[in-house]
């Protein structure tokens, strides 16, 4: 289990937050160029944003301005030049060389109820079995990290709890952490009644229960046992993590005080305690009706902080750790209906992509005039797939995972990385 | 010349069987066929568990519970030889088996889809009559709304499969792989739309002939769990999704012979008419729940008694001799195939007497032997059943255990709030201990759970409080772990004793906790 000689995992996380998190720490005695080459080579991270519903392309990342189906938004120029956005996201067109546009992705789920599913599984193909959330499958082949915090955490609106049918057929112990509106799990902070001191002592003679039933059995079982209340540990310590009373107004800020905004810089807390998986839901995108109205309100919030967490990993050095991706189930018909809406249009759509093993400041694929259809080769959901996992360092080819014994692809077999976006 | 051979035969037979093979109690035939594969693999088996082991193991398994603590020192003390079969005769005929097999058997047919209370019922009257499990699965299976009211209950199992959730269709599939995979040992879900792609022995047709017993059954809204059936009038239609060649079955079970489906006229398909005014279903006159009921759970059908053999070998041993319990087939067969057909043949023989079969399980040194390996030696293969394995207790199990143990009111509330920190979500077999973060927060902070070891009248902190610090290890661990402290627990103890100074009762609570929140206390070892 241990795994660098180097120091604990505690130190790890501790020296993390010294040496990236702020300056008035300084540089810790951990910070040696050996320590930083050693989290650097370890240390691969997900952030992904999935906003529910399904975005409009065409008011966001591949607009076709003064067209039939265009809207009335115009088209902005972005820190890359040739590279052209919805006036929407002003402020991620600033952050553009950093992000990495696919703009062919079609895929083949019309309905919420499969592509939510689909997309986020990423199994074209019916096997029988059901495939894990990307969450589950990244924690699954990435583990837990060295914060000592569960891989994979959902931060979204409404309820929170364990998910775990995310975890398909990897079984419940790959689902997600979900912080209800940014809130921590049952049962996570410790009574009033009960002091640090007894809690303490009783989890020591607790360890010292499970050192001794282990000597001379199997240990798989005590091992996880004490990753289940290690996890509990890890969780409490950072309980202001979940107090966002503890973070400097300009954060606040920058981030904006709507659930996205908050959810969004929780994201990037986590990610800093280092958090393998961290995925952030908006819900309410599926702008049947007045579509230009909402998505008017709708994609400034998405704006500001996913603009505000591009830049804060890249000063922090973390981008070349985390891979971003904002996606949904689909995207939205360049026809505009007779609500002045738009309806699901998986057949043409855009997913960004930013961080590591990401080529930063590009814009792969193109759609049509109209942008009615793919006008280059397709990529469908396995394609995104490969490309995800190439740019963590994972061989979708040779990686398998198993069910039951039965070896079974990570990423669909007939499709490959989406190359142009890959570093 | 073959007349001669058959004579040598026989003569080599005579000469190397031991006679008295047959005569010997099952649990003897056991343990022989699981030694002689353990030999063979050159795998060295655990020490026999000491009084203590066996004793925590077989009251989980067979009264759910942890004992009670004066009934841990009577056991200890006890120096007669038969003192082991005493107490599993005991427990067996206790008042707490019937509740216990109800329990686990709910957790296995129903994997928490939710419960009845006329299915609890049924569970526990047919386990306290030990009714065979033929006639169980039989109950089971016909679902018959004619049946008496305890029987009556059985309908569960297909009722609740049968309800449908807001605008999702019926589950049929699921409900069809259920009976295949419970009942047969069999999953067949990836034999739904073509032959299995990697399992030869599963062929699209199983599934579907099986999906022809239940396509017609509809769930009758109200109190009672209740299904009824619309007519079944021809064979079914089927194509492979590679294929598209069409086929046709009628209920049939996998490998046995199709159903024939009798030709009514028009309109008289009924023996009892639906009737719209009362809203009453009607009783079609071919019902293919009988048919199934009839000819599923049958001594004939070896796949209907290995699997029930094997799910009985698991709930003692934590693992199939068959494992996965749901894939039986050829590639993947049991760890002993010899012990599994016998075991079958004595179920058959001993009319499915599930108690009997426990028994014998729980007799043999195999079920006996300790969770500690053999000094020096690295875990071997859990399918040889070398070393007792680690069972899961399930949410109904460990919250009994805490109660017993801390001296607390079970009260149908605590047990929820045990449900919700411990059990798997639906359709999620609950067969192997998997600590989780959720259960171990609970542990660590549900103010009831913290609330069992405050010193209360007749509490196990308060019983410690009120001992000498001399006696207290012995007393905690009698009552929480089943077992005498080693001398190093012992000196653990009064070490935080000595140092609790004048917070004596909190340090007691303390120690009581990490008792409870321990590995060893929440798995059956």
């Amino acid at each position: 289990m241990n795994r660098s000689p180097l120091c604990t995992p505690r130190d790890h996380r501790l020296s993390r937050r010294q040496w990236l998190g702020s300056a008035a720490l300084g540089v810790g005695a951990f910070a040696t160029p050996a320590v930083a080459n050693e989290l650097k080579k370890r240390r691969k991270q997900v952030l992904f944003v999935w906003l529910d519903g399904g975005m409009s392309q065409l008011e966001s990342w591949d607009p076709k301005p003064n067209t039939t189906f265009g809207g009335p938004f115009r088209a902005i120029p972005t820190s890359v030049p040739g590279i052209h956005i919805s006036e929407l996201l002003p402020d991620t067109a600033k952050q553009m060389h950093r992000l990495a546009l696919v703009r062919s992705v079609s895929t083949q789920d019309n309905s919420h109820s499969a592509g939510v599913d689909r997309i986020q599984r990423g199994d074209p193909k019916n096997r029988g079995v059901t495939y894990p959330y990307f969450g589950s499958a990244v924690a699954k082949l990435l583990g837990p990290g060295d914060g000592g915090l569960p891989p994979y955490v959902w931060v979204k609106p409404g309820n929170g709890g364990f998910i775990y049918k995310d975890a398909g057929f990897l079984g419940p112990q790959y689902g997600a952490l979900a912080l209800g509106d940014g809130k921590p799990p049952e049962n996570l902070v410790r009574p009033p009644d009960l002091p640090a001191e007894a809690d303490a002592a009783r989890n020591e003679l607790r360890k010292l229960a499970d050192k001794r039933y282990a000597a001379g059995r199997r240990t798989e079982l005590t091992e996880a046992n004490s990753f289940a209340f290690d996890t509990a540990d890890q969780l409490q310590r950072q309980l202001d993590l979940f107090d966002s009373a503890k973070l400097p107004a300009k954060d606040r800020d920058r981030y904006g005080t709507h659930d996205l905004g908050r959810h969004m810089l929780l994201a990037r807390r986590l990610l800093e305690a280092g958090v393998t998986f961290v995925k952030v839901t908006s819900y309410g995108w599926d702008t049947h009706g007045d579509h230009f109205n909402g998505t008017a309100s709708l994609h400034p919030k998405f704006d500001r902080p996913f603009a505000a967490i591009v830049q804060d990993l890249a000063d922090r050095g973390m981008l070349d750790d985390v891979l971003v991706i904002v996606a949904a189930e689909f995207g939205r018909t360049p026809r505009i209906n007779g609500h002045l809406g738009r309806d699901h249009w998986p057949e043409a759509w855009s997913v960004c992509m930013a961080g590591r093993g990401i080529k930063p400041g590009v814009a792969a694929g193109k759609t049509n005039a109209l942008g009615t259809d793919v006008a280059t080769e397709p990529h469908d959901i396995g394609h995104l797939f490969h490309t995800w996992y190439a740019a963590l360092g994972i061989d979708a080819a040779a990686k398998h995972f198993y069910n039951a014994g039965q070896p079974l692809p990570i990423a669909h077999e007939e499709m490959h990385p989406v190359k142009e976006v890959l570093a | 010349m073959p007349v001669r051979f058959y004579f040598l035969a026989t003569a080599y037979t005579l000469a190397f069987t031991p006679l008295v093979f047959a005569a010997d109690p099952l649990a003897v035939r056991i343990d022989r066929l699981i030694e002689a594969k353990a030999k063979t693999e050159g795998v060295p088996l655990a020490a026999r568990a000491d009084d203590a082991e066996f004793l925590r193991r077989a009251w989980l398994d067979l009264a759910g519970q942890i004992p009670p603590t004066a009934d841990v020192r009577a056991f200890l003390a006890d120096r007669s030889a038969d003192k082991r079969a005493r107490l599993l005769d005991r427990l067996l005929d206790g008042p707490d088996y019937a509740p216990r097999m109800a329990d686990r058997f709910h957790l296995m047919l129903m994997e928490r889809l939710g419960d009845h209370t006329e299915w609890s019922t049924y569970l526990r009257e047919t386990f306290a009559a030990n009714k065979p499990w033929d006639a169980m699965a039989r109950d089971i299976l016909r679902a018959d709304p004619k049946a008496d009211a305890v029987t009556r209950g059985a309908a569960f199992f297909l009722a609740k499969r049968l309800e449908n959730y807001g605008q999702n269709p019926v589950d049929y599939s699921a409900l069809t792989r259920d009976v295949g995979r419970l009942f047969l040992g069999k999953n067949l879900q990836c034999a739904e739309c073509h032959d299995h792609l990697f399992i030869n022995d599963y062929k699209q047709r199983h599934f579907q002939g099986l999906f022809a017993y239940v396509k017609n059954t509809t769930l009758v809204p109200g109190p009672t769990p209740r299904v009824a059936e619309k007519p079944t009038t021809e064979k079914m239609k089927f194509a492979s999704v590679f294929t598209k060649v069409e086929m046709i079955t009628g209920p049939a079970l996998p490998d046995g012979r199709m159903v024939e489906v009798p030709a009514f006229p028009k309109g008289q398909e009924y023996a009892e008419s639906p009737d719209r005014k009362t809203n009453a279903p009607g009783v079609p006159k071919f019902s293919t729940l009988a048919a199934l009921s009839e000819q599923l759970p049958t001594v004939k059908n070896r796949d209907f008694v290995r699997n029930a053999v094997n799910r009985l070998w698991f709930v003692l041993l934590g693992r199939g001799l068959v494992h996965p319990l749901d894939l039986h087939h050829a590639d993947n067969p049991a760890s002993h195939p010899e012990l599994l057909e016998l075991l079958a043949d004595e179920f058959v023989a001993h009319q499915f007497d599930i108690k009997w079969l426990l028994r014998e399980i729980a007799r043999s040194e195999t079920y006996q032997r300790s969770s500690l390996l053999p000094a020096g030696v690295k875990p071997p293969d859990p399918a040889l059943f070398a070393v007792a394995l680690e069972k899961r207790l399930s949410a109904e199990q460990l919250f009994a255990a805490v109660c017993q143990a801390a001296g607390g009111k079970p009260t149908p509330a605590l047990k929820a709030k045990f449900v919700k920190a411990y059990a798997n979500q639906p359709r999620e077999p609950e067969e192997e201990p998997i600590p989780s973060l959720r259960g171990a927060l609970f542990v660590l902070h549900d103010a009831d759970v913290l609330a069992l070891l405050k010193p209360k009248p007749g509490s196990l902190v308060d019983r410690l409080a009120n001992l000498a610090d001399a006696d207290l290890a012995d007393e905690l661990y009698l009552s929480v772990l089943t077992r005498h402290p080693t001398a190093e627990e012992t000196a653990t103890v009064k070490k935080i004793l000595t140092a609790a100074d004048g917070k004596r009762t909190d340090a007691i609570s303390e120690l009581a906790w990490a008792l409870i929140a321990s590995t060893e206390f929440g798995v059956n070892h």
